[in-house]
């Protein structure tokens, strides 16, 4: 045993990397608990203390999961949690989306990345859970065949593109862009699989799978909006930047649930339509608002000089935007985004909230059609969203001015 | 610090034609002059080394060579185009005038390779193997073929550098431009930038450099030029410079960079 200098946390010396990967792993995990856990008094105390609650915790678990909880909820009304009011007799449509989906993500997964011990372990942990879940009633057989072919083509797109050669060439570039095609095509041919011929009306999306269509809707669709919206606001025309800048900040303005509700009360009088294509609407303009402002911070994050060099070089505007300046920013600004896309997927269940009230609506107007005070409705939702509005206004300009007197957004 | 060469006498620059015609250049930033009435005839395979302190407009000027300024009053007129608001022209002289940067400016999302073909490709529409072949003669010329597939970042800044001058040649530029090329460079890195500067002077290209390197301002440059404060001061053959220079702003300015 190496002694270790304890006492003195500031002065930790290691033995040089070889000695220690020789000796015995035993060795090491003992002299890394010595480290982390017990470096000292007040160390070991909190680790065993975490220890203890840890222990609780997992039992409570443990106990509820397999003793305690009555999981035929779930089990026995899969269809309704999953698909809702989807017609069953279209399931194979719900499949051929999975399949593909995991297809996609073999492919992409093959010729931009590789999977590790971890992606595997990951896979097969998330599979035995699907199957535990598929494996119950009538079709459950079925199911499971479904499932496992989708986790089977996963694998096969994973093994057909690992193997091409990573090396630029043509062949690399041709498989890279039909990739990235399928990527990009992938949206509008899950909807057209799911909606189109045939399939499900949209207010026939339920369950999970409601929330499977909308946040990528949300996702794709924001950032689609977002891109030239971000450039419209660092644009140097005043006109183009401050309509920009208006839509981003009203948008930002009110809660995701207000501008729902805009979609099921105030759009349905002017532009009609099913309430979830409106949502699907609401969500993508919503979220594109907030992917702008990610945008644009990584645009003032980017060193003058690449856009300078790229002109230098005789790119135009556009084609310095398009194949210098984009790439790095969007590059720059894929964490926030990234944060943006799991906060839409889990906003998705507002509209689940509000989809009940589709019908109470229709009760609502003619009730309220009685009152005297319906042609003022509106005035109503508008004072509210007024109120709402101010008061984000305000947090928005506060955080601007933080920024400018922290330099920020200043070149 | 280089090599044999004794440029000036040599070279019959009398007979060449203008390439480069700057008159009564203004440039404002706001309410701060930054040019004031330039004026200055740069022939074709001529090398000028532009000195000045710091703030003094050595990169206005240049840049405004290449309109990543806009000037606001005077001409400026590059191997007979007009520079003005017709984009036409823009287009024209950009890619008649390569430029280097003092911080390299590669573009770090791109390999090597792609950061030289990317013009090429993009504005002259030369096919990707023309392309490729064109770059690695050019990665050969500025000594690094080997760093091809790399990305800037795994460079040295002085490779990082060869690589952004093999760039702006990719373009077959007539004229090149250098703002400051070695003063982001640690010492042992300067002399390998220097001497592919040399090389391309030595090819016939014409060259305009903002340097502090007085070696190379001594050895290579046919005419030295001094700016101070927005102003043409001084111009003159580097023996002039350096051995009777007229005015006293450039006398202090050399005794203290000297
Ligand atoms: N974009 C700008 N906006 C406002 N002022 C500027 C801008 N660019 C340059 N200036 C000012 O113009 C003057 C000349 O700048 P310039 O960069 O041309 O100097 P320089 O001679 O290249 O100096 P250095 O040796 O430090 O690079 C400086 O006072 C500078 O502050
Ligand atoms: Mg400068």
């Amino acid at each position: 045993m190496v002694d270790m200098p304890a006492q003195n946390p500031q002065r930790i010396v290691l033995p040089p990397h070889r000695e220690r990967a020789r000796r015995p792993r035993i060795v090491r995990l003992r002299e890394w608990a010595r480290r982390n856990l017990f470096n000292s008094r007040a160390g070991t105390f909190l680790t065993i203390i975490t220890a203890a609650i840890l222990a609780l915790i997992i039992y409570g678990v443990v106990y509820f999961v397999f003793v305690d909880a009555n999981w035929r909820v779930i089990t026995e009304n899969r269809w309704l949690l999953f698909a809702g009011g989807y017609p069953m007799d279209q399931e194979w449509r719900l499949w051929f989306s999975v399949m593909f989906v995991f297809l996609l993500i073999g492919l992409t997964y093959g010729t931009w990345a590789s999977l590790g011990r971890r992606d595997h372990l990951f896979i097969v942990l998330a599979s035995g859970f699907a199957i535990l879940l598929l494996a119950h009633g009538g079709a459950a057989i079925w199911s499971t065949i479904w499932y496992l072919i989708a986790v089977g083509l996963l694998y096969a797109g994973y093994a057909i593109t690992i193997r091409m050669p990573r090396e630029a060439g043509p062949g690399r570039t041709l498989q890279q862009r039909s990739v990235a095609g399928l990527l990009i095509a992938a949206l509008p041919i899950v909807l057209i699989v799911l909606l189109a011929f045939g399939g499900a009306r949209p207010r026939e999306l339920e369950g999970f799978v409601l929330n499977l269509v909308l946040a990528p809707v949300g996702i794709v669709g924001g950032l689609i909006i977002a891109i030239p919206l971000a450039l419209g606001r660092a644009s140097r025309m005043r006109a183009i930047s401050w309509t920009c800048t208006t839509y981003i900040e009203v948008v930002r303005g009110a809660p995701l649930l207000g501008w729902l509700f805009v979609a099921l009360f105030i759009l349905d009088d002017v532009i009609g339509g099913e309430l979830i294509v409106r949502a699907m609407v609401v969500l993508a303009v919503f979220t594109a608002a907030y992917m702008a402002e990610y945008i644009r911070g990584a645009l003032q994050a980017l060193p003058h000089g690449q856009s300078e060099a790229a002109h230098a070089v005789g790119l135009n505007q556009f084609q310095s935007m398009q194949l210098i300046v984009m790439p790095q920013a969007l590059r720059i600004s894929i964490p926030p985004m990234v944060g943006q896309a799991i906060s839409i997927w889990k906003d998705t269940t507002l509209v689940t909230v509000i989809l009940p009230l589709r019908e109470l609506k229709g009760n609502a107007d003619s009730a309220i059609a009685q009152f005297e005070f319906t042609p003022d409705r509106i005035e109503a939702y508008v004072f509210v969203a007024v109120v709402f509005w101010v008061v984000a206004f305000i947090m928005s300009r506060i955080s601007q001015r933080v920024e400018g007197s922290l330099g920020i957004g200043e070149r | 610090m280089t090599t044999e060469t004794e440029a000036t006498p040599t070279r019959d620059l009398e007979s060449m034609e203008d390439i480069i015609i700057a008159e009564n250049v203004d440039k404002w930033f706001g309410d701060f002059q930054a040019l004031d009435n330039i004026s200055m005839r740069i022939k074709e395979h001529e090398i000028v080394v532009v000195l000045g302190p710091s703030g003094s407009g050595k990169s206005t000027f240049i840049r405004c060579l290449n309109r990543l300024e806009e000037h606001d009053a005077g001409r400026i007129v590059i191997d007979g185009i007009e520079m003005n608001d017709d984009v036409r022209n823009l287009n024209a002289i950009r890619s008649e005038v390569g430029m280097v940067f003092q911080q390299f400016n590669l573009f770090p999302h791109l390999s090597v390779m792609n950061n030289i073909t990317l013009g090429p490709r993009k504005v002259r529409r030369m096919p990707k193997l023309d392309a490729d072949a064109l770059a690695m003669q050019l990665l050969e010329r500025v000594g690094i073929p080997e760093q091809a597939e790399k990305y800037p970042a795994q460079l040295s800044g002085g490779q990082q550098q060869r690589v952004a001058i093999a760039r702006a040649l990719a373009m077959q530029p007539k004229i090149m431009l250098f703002d400051e090329p070695t003063s982001a460079l640690d010492p042992e890195m300067i002399k390998e930038v220097l001497d592919v500067m040399q090389e391309l002077a030595r090819s016939g290209m014409t060259m305009i450099v903002v340097t502090h390197e007085m070696g190379f301002a001594r050895e290579v440059a046919d005419r030295l030029i001094f700016f101070d404060e927005g102003s043409l001061v001084e111009e003159g053959t580097p023996q002039h410079f350096f051995e009777n220079p007229q005015e006293d702003r450039t006398k202090l300015f050399l005794s203290q960079i000297l």
